[in-house]
């Protein structure tokens, strides 16, 4: 209890002595100034997104909200956020695991298959969340908001996909169908920092970017022996 | 003892006059051409059909016409931009580009040529931001691309050289690689997702490495004609495009938070020749 009231206290200190008593032309977030120079560049950053009038934060976004909740970063993003680039170290990547594996949620009905010329679209669509200007309509679009595979794989060999994750042609074909590989391959697509802490690939399940239904046909793309990525 | 190292110098010299390309003698193809000798690059070399029409490129036209518009008296003081200060002097163009975005007495506060140009415009011109010429900042058809597009010409060639002296020149460039490193939104982007490796693709589009200066200084070589979208673009539109794609809000333009990601973009290009203007994808 004390100790939280230090803290508050503590962050209001450095709130006024970051905003009061400069006169610069950097605008601050209540009306006043701030010296860019006394701050850490991670104060800095989140001033400049957050209080400086840098973006638009106040537009309806499509999960409800608005934009500036885009902005904030979960325990995941903020652990995963490496300035200057490089690999995070290994208590950090113990410590995403296993925030990963607690966050995913598994279809009550157990992990199923669902309809791959669905999941062909679904895989192939970049479409959805985009905000700012030509703001996507989830509610317009047959299938919802896309799950923007192809942007970084290469799945069937019709299609020209992205390089920034692995090749996953015939992925099906290669792996089988155990319940092993169905288990770990929802997993990954649910949250993959669960295997790979702090990887590129968003976390479609545990953002919402596809929902389990949605996942179960994108899982069928992978493995039905009919799909082009088998075939 | 001393004569074979004298033997030896004018060896030494002749092999570094080899070396050193002189870029700004060059026309925008011929950097691009000669980066492409030198690194074998994947995404400089990803489009012949673009590089064969840069001896073309529509951007060359706004060259010409923003020329015109610096130099003619406009706005309500009936000023030319003459007396625009980019960092070298009032009217002086040449090489003032790379060294942006830079610190500037007059407004105390680090700015880029989009938001310089606009502070020109409405003190020297006497614009307000409502009028057309400042408002409408995007498209060919804009003064405003028209006039980056022939201040960033006179650069071309010359090496990215962003200052960094000033204190708020060193905090913006800080903060801007705070923002490129940090990941948000639902897809848990920063754009060292897409832009911190070689040779990566989304979808078919080969994206520029911003650890690869060669690669780097073609990516920020902005304006640019976009060959895709028939229209020259900017750094500002550059940016918006690529937060957009990330899901997350869009940028205002001019903004500090924009500055500070130019700023750190800029000073990643930093020794390498500027190509401008650029045509991309
Ligand atoms: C932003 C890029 C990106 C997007 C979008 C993306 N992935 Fe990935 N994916 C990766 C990366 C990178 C890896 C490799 C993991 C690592 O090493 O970091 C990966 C790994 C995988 C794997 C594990 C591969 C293996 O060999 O075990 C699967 C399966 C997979 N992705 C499926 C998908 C599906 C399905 C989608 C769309 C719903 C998708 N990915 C969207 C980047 C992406
Ligand atoms: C999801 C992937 C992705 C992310 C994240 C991303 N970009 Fe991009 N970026 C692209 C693509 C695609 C292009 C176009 C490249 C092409 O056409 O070859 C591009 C182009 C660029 C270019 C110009 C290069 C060119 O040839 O057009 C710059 C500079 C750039 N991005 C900077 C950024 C910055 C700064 C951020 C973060 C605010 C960012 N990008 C985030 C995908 C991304």
């Amino acid at each position: 209890m004390l100790n939280n009231i230090l803290k508050k206290a503590a962050l209001a200190a450095t709130c006024v002595g970051l905003l009061v008593g400069f006169n610069t032309a950097y605008a601050g977030g209540h009306g006043g100034k701030v010296d860019i120079t006394k701050m850490t560049p991670e104060q800095l950053a989140e001033h400049l997104i957050f209080n400086s009038g840098g973006f638009k934060l106040e537009q309806k976004v499509q999960e409800g909200g608005v934009s500036r909740q885009r902005l904030e970063q979960d325990d995941l993003q903020k652990a995963c956020s490496v300035t200057g680039g490089g690999a995070v170290d290994a208590n950090t990547s113990v410590k995403v695991m296993n925030m990963a594996r607690n966050d995913i949620k598994y279809p009550k009905g157990g992990i199923k298959l669902g309809d791959w010329k669905i999941g062909r679209e679904l895989a192939w669509s970049g479409y959805g969340y985009r905000v700012g200007h030509r703001t996507d309509n989830h509610s317009t679009t047959k299938y919802g908001p896309g799950g923007n595979c192809y942007n970084c794989h290469q799945m069937a060999t019709d299609r020209t996909g992205g390089n920034i994750g692995p090749v996953l042609t015939n992925y099906g074909k290669l792996r089988g169908s155990s319940d092993a590989i169905l288990k770990y391959t929802y997993e990954v697509i649910y949250n993959p920092h669960a295997y790979f802490p702090c990887t590129n690939m968003p976390r479609i399940g545990a953002q919402n970017v596809l929902t389990e239904e949605q996942i179960s046909h994108v899982m069928a793309y992978l493995f039905d022996p009919e799909s082009p990525v088998n075939k | 003892m001393t004569k074979p190292i004298l033997y030896a110098l004018p060896i030494l010299m002749a092999a570094g006059v080899a070396h050193a390309t002189n870029y700004e003698d060059m026309a925008p193809e011929e950097i691009l051409e000669a980066l492409i000798d030198k690194t074998g690059s994947n995404y400089l070399n990803q489009s012949p059909q673009n590089r064969q029409m840069m001896p073309d490129n529509p951007a060359l036209w706004l060259v010409d016409e923003g020329e015109e518009l610096f130099y003619e008296a406009r706005g309500p003081k009936n000023a030319s931009l003459e007396g625009c200060d980019f960092g070298k002097g009032p009217g002086v163009l040449e090489g003032a580009y790379v060294e942006m975005p830079r610190y500037f007495a007059d407004v105390d506060k680090v700015m880029d040529l989009e938001a310089r140009l606009v502070h020109c415009m409405t003190t020297l011109q006497g614009f307000k931001k409502s009028d057309a010429p400042v408002k409408k900042r995007h498209g060919s058809g804009s003064d405003f691309m028209k006039l980056q597009t022939f201040i960033s010409a006179q650069s071309n060639g010359k090496k990215w050289n962003p200052p960094l002296d000033h204190p708020q020149e060193k905090a913006m460039r800080d903060a801007g690689e705070v923002m490129f490193y940090r990941r948000a939104g639902p897809m848990d982007f920063s754009c060292q997702t897409c832009h911190g490796d070689t040779g990566k693709r989304i979808r078919a589009s080969v994206l520029p490495n911003i650890n690869e200066p060669e690669e780097w200084t073609k990516a920020i070589s902005w304006p640019a004609e976009r060959a895709g979208q028939l229209n020259v673009r900017s750094t500002q539109h550059r940016l918006r495009g690529c937060l957009w794609q990330m899901r997350h809000p869009q940028i205002i333009a001019g903004s500090d938070a924009s500055t500070a990601l130019i700023s750190y973009w800029t000073d990643a290009a930093r020794g390498q020749p500027a190509i401008l203007p650029d045509l991309k994808r």
